[in-house]
């Protein structure tokens, strides 16, 4: 399989008459986008807002980031069960929006949505305040329930996001990058003397708005399963979970999953990257121990000698790493695992909610507990006063100067645990 | 809490969906119970039955109390 993203990079969003990508600028016609979201009959209203890297400007609540994507060419399109149909994704070639993105916010679907500041220190925290941001404001009808709120919001996100890209559909990518990747027995074949290497992708579905979807299905409950890594570059898989922003795997982090774009990256050199696993993260000890033991036996059927698995949350979740970790390496798989820690304001406490001895490879990516005070902005999108109720954030923490204080688990994938962004914890 | 509240000589049962964490944080008599979002219960049931498991869980949680342990121990069925 080959996929090939063709990458514009986009330096500005304007609002215009007429919706085009020209020269590097995005131009939205808001009044068209409009129209295509508001067939959803669950939205009453949505208007838009644009944010731009270095601005005085912070967004909140969101739900969900997401890179501007839409294919030129192979099978489906980009999301598979929400904008293109169920169909295989992950060849021919993509359009991809670069410095962009999309983070929907509107009348907050549940308390676990996040912050993304678009200068000052709190910038510092995420990848999303180097970008151009369109932020549609999605206003649902009176007694939606929040379920339902929460899949229109989704989806809502997304067709913004094909939308955008899908501007670009007739013009010459400024750069591309090409990924192929053999079928497992080719492999076999072709690097027998590579370490082979798996990549267990644990995805939260414990329901209650902690859902990822793949294909457009709620994975909750399902077997461990396989997904090649270029379907997951197509948008195969799409957060729907409101679990704490700080590491929450929002779709962005999964368009470019960067755990999967390193191990490409060594593919066929000094490891054999044989694919994703993907394994549910439960809300029931019994659902933790089957995720984890199915998935440690696929990887044994594969014959695989290393895994690679991340986290998605925290707390509970830390007990799917461990036995992750702990079946693996019981069949003699060597296994890496990837998380964040909660480790209190001063960084004394306990870190992780459960460990295992045979976790002695852990890489971490920052303590959402960090204690941050940020400079009021003279622009807020949103609703400031969803700041009291967000994770990390509570009822004293907007200042009567306008600042804001909160932990760092409320800036939206600032402890990313597929190590999206550069932070980490150090031991004294 | 159940360590604090151990270190004055009460003991207690930590009724605990997730087991390993329970075990990971000290606690010393464990009962398991349902799932994180419904520990004490469990809405897929009929209301009589729901009922059954919440007694039996809070059965289980006193004679777990009741019993002395050497160390840490899970109260399975």
């Amino acid at each position: 399989m080959k996929l090939t993203l063709n990458k514009f990079h986009v330096k500005d969003i304007q609002f215009a008459e007429k919706s085009s990508f020209e020269g590097g600028v995005l131009y939205i016609d808001k009044a068209e986008l409009a129209e295509y979201l508001l067939k959803d009959s669950n939205i009453s209203s949505v208007d838009f807002d644009i944010a731009r890297p270095g601005e005085s400007t912070r967004i909140i609540p969101i739900k969900d980031v997401i890179q501007p994507r839409y294919k030129k060419s192979g099978t489906g399109q980009i999301f598979p069960g929400f904008v293109g149909d169920v169909e295989t994704v992950g060849n021919g070639e993509t359009n991809v929006l670069e410095d962009c993105c999309v983070a929907t916010s509107g009348k907050i679907v549940a308390f676990q949505e996040g912050i993304i500041d678009m200068s000052g220190p709190g910038a510092e925290f995420n990848s999303f305040s180097k970008m151009n941001i369109l932020v549609p404001l999605i206003q649902p009808i009176e007694g939606l329930d929040k379920h339902t709120h929460e899949a229109t919001v989704r989806i809502a996100g997304l067709k913004t996001a094909a939308y955008m890209a899908k501007q670009t559909l007739e013009l010459e990518p400024e750069e591309t990058q090409s990924f192929e990747h053999e079928t497992i027995l080719e492999m076999g074949v072709k690097y027998p003397d590579l370490p082979k290497v798996i990549y267990v992708d644990m995805v939260q579905c414990q329901g209650l708005m902690h859902d990822t979807y793949v294909y457009g299905l709620n994975v909750k409950g399902i077997l461990s399963t396989l997904i090649s890594p270029l379907e997951v570059f197509d948008g195969a898989i799409v957060s729907g979970n409101c679990a704490a922003p700080g590491h929450k795997n929002a779709t962005i982090h999964h368009e470019n999953n960067p755990i999967i774009l390193d191990l490409l990256k060594h593919h066929g050199k000094d490891i054999c990257f044989v694919g994703v696993l993907l394994s549910n993260e439960s809300a029931m000890l019994k659902e933790k121990m089957r995720a984890a033991y199915y998935t440690s036996n696929l990887s044994r059927i594969i014959g695989v000698d290393g895994i690679i698995a991340s986290e998605e949350g925290g707390g509970n979740p830390e007990t799917d790493l461990m036995l992750n970790c702990k079946f693996h390496e019981q069949k003699g798989i060597k296994t890496v695992l990837v998380t964040d820690e909660y480790c209190g304001r001063d960084g004394a406490s306990q870190g992780l909610a459960d460990v295992t001895p045979e976790a002695d490879a852990v890489v971490t990516n920052g303590n959402g507990n960090q204690f941050v005070v940020l400079p009021k902005m003279d622009k807020i999108i949103g609703d400031i006063e969803a700041a009291r109720v967000i994770t990390g954030g509570n009822a004293n923490s907007i200042g009567d100067d306008g600042t804001l204080s909160v932990e760092i688990a409320a800036i939206m994938g600032s402890c990313c645990e597929m190590g999206y962004e550069h932070m980490t914890t150090r031991l004294r | 809490m159940a360590k604090t509240i151990e270190s004055f000589g009460i003991p207690v049962v930590h009724v605990c969906s997730i087991v390993p964490i329970s075990l990971a944080v000290g606690a010393n008599r464990i009962v398991p119970a349902t799932a994180i979002p419904y520990p004490l219960g469990n809405p897929e049931l009929s209301k009589e039955d729901e009922f059954k498991l919440r007694k039996h869980l809070v059965m289980q949680a006193l004679e777990a109390l009741t019993t002395d342990v050497e160390g840490q121990t899970v109260f399975k069925e």
